[in-house]
C-alpha cells in the first residue's frame, strides 16, 4: 500500500520548492514574467505587482536582543551608505555580525554593498550566505527572494554570466517588480 | 780695546737676548694663535656636528613610536547580560573612573547606583566609525541590561560602544611606549605645571639658564646635597634626545651647546612639543612609558586633553623621579609633591586661588595598572604574520601605527587562565605528564573564532610566551587523529553531484580489517582494542571508531577525502595513504579551526581575520581586511555533519560536556593519536568555535585522549565564555528533512514499526527500505512517499534515493 500525502503537506513542499526554485542557482524553472532582455539586466518592465517592498526599519524590533541590536547596526550601514561612506557602512555591518552572526539582513546589506560597488562579483559569497541564513530561519519572504535574485543578477552580470543574470534579475522583477523596475537596490530602498 | 769689546759682546749679547725674547713673544703668540686656531677649528667642528646632530633628528623621525594593537570594542545593548562583558572590569580597564556625586560627569567617569550605571563613554577615534563622547545612563534588570539612554537629550539608543583596549604594542629594543601629541592638543595648564616645576623662565632663556643655576646652587648649598637640578626643559630634552645619563663635565658642555643649538634654530614651540612627547614618565610593567600622551593613558586612563589641573599636576610632579615618586608605589610622596607643583602654578599666577584650593583637595584618582599581558603576544605574533608585507618589524615598532584586531580581550584572558589551569591540573591528575625540566613541559594551545566570520577571538599558543614563543596554534604541525575523521564522513555523505556513499541511517562494518599497503597490509584497530560489528553511522563517529571509518574511507576514496579536507581549509600536505582516515596527516590547530568553521558555518568557509584595520597617528586608513568566505560545502551536507558531531557530545567521546553541565547546541570531535601524543578537541556552538590541542613540543607518550587531555580546558572556556548560555541553533537548511527510522534496519519508520528515532537526510537521500517491509502511513510531515526499492542494498551501505525532492515535487504539480 502506498503511503498517503496529506493535504498540509502538500503545501509545504509547494513553499520549500519556491524557496528552492529561487535561491538555488541552475534548479529554479525560469519565471513566467521573464522578459526579453537584450544584454542588460536593467531592460525588463514586468508589470507592478508582487512581493511588498522589504524595509529593513520596519524589522528593529523583530528577533531577540541580539538581533534587535545587530538590526540597528545594519540600519545605520544602510545610512552610511546611503551617504556615500562605504568603509564606514562595511564597518557597521561587521559591528551588526560581531552581536549577531548569524543575521541574515547583514549578509544582505553587504552584498547589496559589494554588488553595487567596483566589483559586484564579490556579491555572490555574501549572497550565499545571507541565502543559506533566510533559508534556515525561515525567513525567506517573497520580498528577501527578489533581492537575493536581482542582486545575484548584478553579481553574475559582472563574472561575465550574463545568460544567468537575466534569469535572475527577471526573477526578480516578477517578485518585487517595484524594488527592482530600475535594476538596482538602493541602500535608501533596503532601509 | 778690551774695555769697547767688552761692551760691545754685552750690547750684542742684550740684543740678542731681546732678539730672542722677542722670538720666544712672537714663537708664544704663533703658538697662541695656532693653538686657538686649533681649539677654534675643533670646537667648531664639533658645533657643526653636534648642529647636523639637532638638525637630523628634527627634520627626521622624531621618535619611535610602537605600534598598538587594539582589541574588538565591546558592544553593550538592551537584552545584554552584563557578565557575559565584564562590563566592571572592561570600564576598570579601560581607566574609568568612579564618582560619587551624581552630577555633570566628565567623560570616562562613571556613577554606579541602584540598577543603574551612568557612564560618560569617551569617544572613538576611527577613520571611518568615530563614534562621540556620550552621557549614557544604563539601567539594569538583574543582570540584564534593560535599556540605555542618552543623558544630554532622554534619546534611548539601541546599542552603544565601549572603546577598543590596547591588547598590545610591537615594541623595538627599547622597549618605549608613547602617544604622541602636538601642542595644541595639550591643555594650557599641564604645560603650566610643568614649566612651573621645571623651568619656569623657559620662554626667557636661550637653553641655558644662568639665574636657574645659581639659583639651583644656593638652594643645594643650603641643603647640603643636590636638591634642585638646574636643567632647563631644553636642556633635559637635549640630554634625553642625544646623550648619555652619565655625569660628567664634557657631556654638560655638550648639553649646554646642544641646547644653545636647538634654541637657534628653533622655536619654543617647537622645543616644547618635543620635550612633552620624549621625556620619561614612568612604567607600565616592562615598558618605559615616554610622553604626556601616554602618561594621561597610563595614570588617568584618558586622552591628555581631558586631564584636570590637578591631574596635569601629577604628571608635572613625577618628572625628577617617575619611580621614586609613582603614585603607584609612594602614593603619599606623589600626593605631596603633586601639591608642591600646586603651590608652584599658584605663586606663578599660573592658577587662580580657587583652581588651587580645589586642585589641591583633590585625591589622588589614580587608574588601575593594565601591563600589558603576555597572554595576548601569541596573538600579536600570529597578526603580525597576516599584516601585508609593506608592514615590516622597523615600521611596526617605529610608526606609531593603530591596529584595530579581532581580538576578544576577555575570551584571551578566560582562555589563557583555562589552558594554564587545565595543563598544570593534568599534570596533578597524571604525575607522568610532570616535566623533567621546565622548558620541557606539556605544552597547549586554545584558538577560539567566530564560524561565520573567520575572526579570531582568541588565540593562546602555549602555557607562557615567556618560556616559549613557539606558537601551537600556528606554528606547530601535529597530527589530528580522530578530529580528522568528520572529513571521511562528510566525504561520504557529500552528494556532489552524485549519490553519497552513506546517509545517517547507514550501518557500517566493525570486524577486522586489513588494507594492503606498499609498506605491507595496515590493520586498524580500535582505540578499545575490540570490534563491534555492525554500527550505526552515528555510532561509529560517536564513539571515534578507527575500523570502521577506515573501512568508509576505502569505499570513498582516500583521494577524494584529501580533497575535501583541503577544501574546507586544510593546507598543509596530506599524504594519500589509508591511514590519512584516522589523521595520520600533520596539521595547525589553525588550519583545524578554520576547516572545522566551514561546517560550523553551513559549508561556508571563512577567511581566518586577525585584524579589520590599519590606520597611521594621522588617522588615515592603511589597510584593510574585511570578511571573506567562500562556498566549499553544501549546507546540506554540513548540516549532517554538525548532526553528527552533535552526538558526539550528547552519547558519544564528548559526553563529559553534558556531563559537567554545559547545556545548549553543541558539537564537537575528540582526538587521539598513538600513544596518546596529541590530544584534540574541535567544538562548536552556533556562535563561537574552539580548538584545544595538548601534548608535548618533542612528541612523547601520554596517558591523555582528547577527552581527557584537551576536553576539560575546551569546556572551561566554554562555560566561562558564554556564561552557561549558549545562543543560536543549528538549524537546517530546507534541503534537510527530517524523518523516524528503524534503527537497527535504517529503513523508514512507518505506522507498526515496532522501534523508531528521528534522523536528518538530504532531500533525494531517504532510504529506500521501509518499516515494517511493505509499507504503512508515514507519520512525520514533509517528507514524500518512498517507491519500494527494486533491490535490498547491502546493510553498510544503504543506497540513497535516486529521486529527489525537487523532481518528485516536479512531477506532482
Amino acid at each position: 500500500m502506498a503511503p498517503r500525502l496529506p493535504a498540509r503537506l502538500a503545501l509545504f513542499s509547494l513553499l520549500q520548492a519556491l524557496v528552492l526554485a529561487c535561491a538555488r542557482p541552475g534548479t529554479a524553472r525560469p519565471a513566467a514574467t521573464a522578459g526579453t532582455a537584450k544584454g542588460s539586466v536593467e531592460e525588463e518592465a514586468p508589470p507592478a505587482q508582487g512581493a511588498p517592498p522589504l524595509h529593513l526599519s520596519g524589522l528593529t524590533l523583530d528577533g531577540d536582543p541580539a538581533r534587535r541590536a545587530s538590526m540597528r547596526f545594519v540600519l545605520e550601514g544602510l545610512d552610511a551608505d546611503d551617504a556615500g561612506s562605504a568603509d564606514e557602512a562595511a564597518n557597521l555591518y561587521e559591528r551588526a555580525l560581531q552581536v549577531d552572526p548569524s543575521n541574515p539582513y547583514a549578509y544582505l546589506a553587504l552584498a547589496r554593498q559589494r554588488a553595487e560597488g567596483p566589483e559586484p562579483a564579490h556579491a555572490l559569497p555574501y549572497l550565499e550566505k545571507a541565502r543559506a541564513l533566510f533559508a534556515a530561519q525561515k525567513a525567506e519572504t517573497p520580498s528577501v527572494q527578489a533581492h537575493l535574485c536581482g542582486l545575484r543578477a548584478l553579481a553574475l552580470e559582472a563574472a561575465g554570466r550574463g545568460e544567468e543574470a537575466k534569469e535572475e534579475m527577471a526573477r526578480a522583477k516578477a517578485l518585487a517588480p517595484d524594488a527592482w523596475r530600475d535594476g538596482r537596490l538602493d541602500a535608501a530602498e533596503l532601509r | 780695546m778690551a774695555l769697547a769689546t767688552e761692551k760691545d759682546r754685552q750690547r750684542t749679547t742684550s740684543r740678542l737676548r731681546r732678539a730672542g725674547n722677542s722670538r720666544l713673544v712672537l714663537l708664544g703668540l704663533l703658538v697662541l694663535a695656532l693653538g686657538s686656531f686649533l681649539v677654534g677649528v675643533k670646537v667648531g667642528r664639533q658645533l657643526v656636528l653636534l648642529d647636523r646632530m639637532v638638525t637630523q633628528r628634527f627634520s627626521g623621525q622624531r621618535f619611535r613610536v610602537a605600534s598598538r594593537v587594539l582589541s574588538a570594542p565591546t558592544i553593550l545593548y538592551p537584552g545584554l547580560d552584563w557578565k557575559n562583558v565584564d562590563l566592571p572590569g572592561a570600564l576598570t580597564r579601560l581607566g574609568y573612573q568612579a564618582e560619587t556625586n551624581p552630577g555633570p560627569l566628565l567623560p570616562g567617569r562613571y556613577v554606579f547606583g541602584k540598577n543603574k550605571l551612568r557612564v560618560h563613554l569617551r569617544a572613538l577615534e576611527h577613520p571611518t566609525r568615530p563614534e562621540p563622547d556620550r552621557d549614557v545612563e544604563i539601567t539594569f534588570d538583574g543582570s540584564e541590561i534593560a535599556e540605555i539612554r542618552d543623558v544630554t537629550n532622554g534619546r534611548e539608543l539601541g546599542a552603544v560602544l565601549l572603546e577598543p583596549e590596547l591588547v598590545g604594542s610591537y615594541y623595538g629594543p627599547d622597549r618605549e611606549q608613547r602617544e604622541l601629541v602636538r601642542l595644541g592638543e595639550v591643555p594650557r595648564h599641564l604645560i603650566d605645571a610643568i614649566l612651573s616645576a621645571e623651568d619656569q623662565r623657559f620662554d626667557e632663556h636661550h637653553g641655558i639658564d644662568p639665574v636657574r643655576i645659581v639659583g639651583a646652587f644656593l638652594a643645594n648649598v643650603r641643603h647640603g646635597g643636590v636638591r634642585q637640578g638646574g636643567s632647563t626643559v631644553t636642556e633635559q630634552l637635549a640630554k634625553n634626545f642625544f646623550l648619555t645619563p652619565e655625569r660628567t663635565l664634557s657631556r654638560r658642555i655638550r648639553t649646554a651647546l646642544l641646547s644653545m643649538i636647538m634654541e637657534a634654530r628653533y622655536s619654543k614651540d617647537e622645543i616644547l612639543e618635543c620635550y612633552l612627547n620624549e621625556i620619561y614618565l614612568g612604567q607600565r610593567g616592562a615598558t618605559e612609558v615616554h610622553g604626556v600622551g601616554e602618561a594621561s593613558r597610563l595614570y588617568f586612563g584618558k586622552p591628555v586633553r581631558e586631564l584636570t589641573v590637578a591631574e596635569a599636576a601629577l604628571i608635572a610632579a613625577v618628572i625628577p623621579g617617575p619611580n621614586g615618586i609613582s603614585p603607584y608605589k609612594n602614593p603619599e610622596r606623589a600626593l605631596a609633591r603633586r601639591n608642591l607643583v600646586l603651590d608652584l602654578m599658584h605663586e606663578q599666577e599660573r592658577i587662580d586661588d580657587e583652581t588651587w584650593k580645589i586642585s589641591r583637595a583633590e585625591p589622588l584618582h589614580i587608574s588601575a595598572v593594565t601591563p600589558e599581558s603576555s597572554d595576548a603576544r601569541y596573538f600579536l605574533d600570529a597578526l603580525r604574520r597576516q599584516l601585508p608585507e609593506v608592514y615590516d618589524n622597523e615600521g611596526l615598532t617605529s610608526e606609531g601605527l593603530k591596529i584595530y584586531s579581532t581580538l576578544d580581550l576577555r575570551l584571551q584572558r578566560i582562555g589563557a587562565t583555562a589552558l594554564r589551569d587545565g595543563l598544570a591540573a593534568l599534570e596533578k591528575r597524571f604525575p607522568k605528564l610532570k616535566p623533567e625540566s621546565p622548558d620541557k613541559q606539556i605544552e597547549g594551545c586554545l584558538i577560539a573564532l567566530r564560524p561565520q566570520t573567520g575572526e579570531v577571538l582568541a588565540l593562546v599558543g602555549g602555557r607562557g610566551y615567556s618560556v616559549s614563543q613557539f606558537d601551537r596554534c600556528v606554528q606547530a604541525k601535529r597530527q589530528m587523529g580522530s578530529t580528522f575523521k568528520p572529513f571521511v564522513y562528510i566525504a561520504a555523505l557529500e552528494p556532489e553531484g552524485g549519490r553519497p556513499v552513506i546517509t545517517l541511517a547507514s550501518t557500517l562494518e566493525d570486524e577486522p580489517l586489513s588494507i594492503p599497503t606498499p609498506s605491507g597490509p595496515w590493520t586498524p584497530v580500535n582505540y578499545d582494542h575490540q570490534f563491534h560489528g555492525t554500527v550505526t553511522v552515528r555510532d561509529a563517529l560517536e564513539h571515534s571508531r578507527n575500523v570502521p571509518t577506515a573501512r568508509l574511507a576505502q569505499e570513498v576514496g582516500i583521494e577524494r577525502i584529501a580533497a575535501l579536507a583541503q577544501r574546507l581549509g586544510i593546507e598543509s600536505p596530506l599524504p594519500l595513504v589509508p591511514s590519512l582516515a584516522l589523521g595520520v596527516a600533520d596539521v595547525a590547530p589553525i588550519e583545524v579551526a578554520r576547516a572545522y568553521a566551514a561546517i560550523a558555518n553551513g559549508g561556508i568557509r571563512p577567511e581566518i581575520r586577525t585584524f579589520e584595520d590599519v590606520v597611521d597617528p594621522q588617522g588615515h586608513t592603511l589597510a584593510r581586511r574585511e570578511i571573506e568566505f567562500q562556498p566549499v560545502l553544501d549546507a546540506g551536507t554540513a548540516y549532517l555533519a554538525t548532526s553528527l558531531m552533535e552526538g558526539v557530545v550528547e552519547r558519544g567521546t564528548a559526553v563529559s560536556v553534558r556531563t559537567s553541565g554545559l547545556l545548549g547546541p553543541i558539537a564537537g570531535k575528540t582526538g587521539t593519536t598513538d600513544s596518546g601524543r596529541d590530544a584534540w578537541f574541535v567544538g562548536f556552538t552556533p556562535e563561537l568555535l574552539a580548538v584545544v590541542w595538548v601534548g608535548f613540543d618533542e612528541p612523547r607518550n601520554t596517558p591523555l585522549t582528547g577527552a581527557t587531555g584537551a576536553l576539560p580546558i575546551w569546556i572551561r572556556f566554554m562555560k566561562e565564555a558564554t556564561s552557561g548560555q549558549i545562543r543560536g541553533a543549528f538549524l537546517p537548511p530546507p534541503e534537510v528533512i527530517t524523518l523516524d527510522i528503524d534503527p537497527s534496519s535504517g529503513a523508514i519508520a512507518l505506522a507498526g514499526c515496532p522501534q523508531r528515532k528521528s534522523e536528518v537526510f538530504l532531500l533525494g537521500t531517504l532510504p529506500a527500505r521501509e518499516c515494517p517491509e511493505g509499507g504503512g502511513m508515514i507519520e512525520r510531515a514533509a517528507q514524500p512517499p518512498e517507491p519500494v526499492p527494486s533491490s535490498k542494498a547491502p546493510s553498510h551501505e544503504p543506497k540513497p534515493h535516486g529521486r529527489g525532492f525537487v523532481d518528485w515535487l516536479r512531477g506532482v504539480f
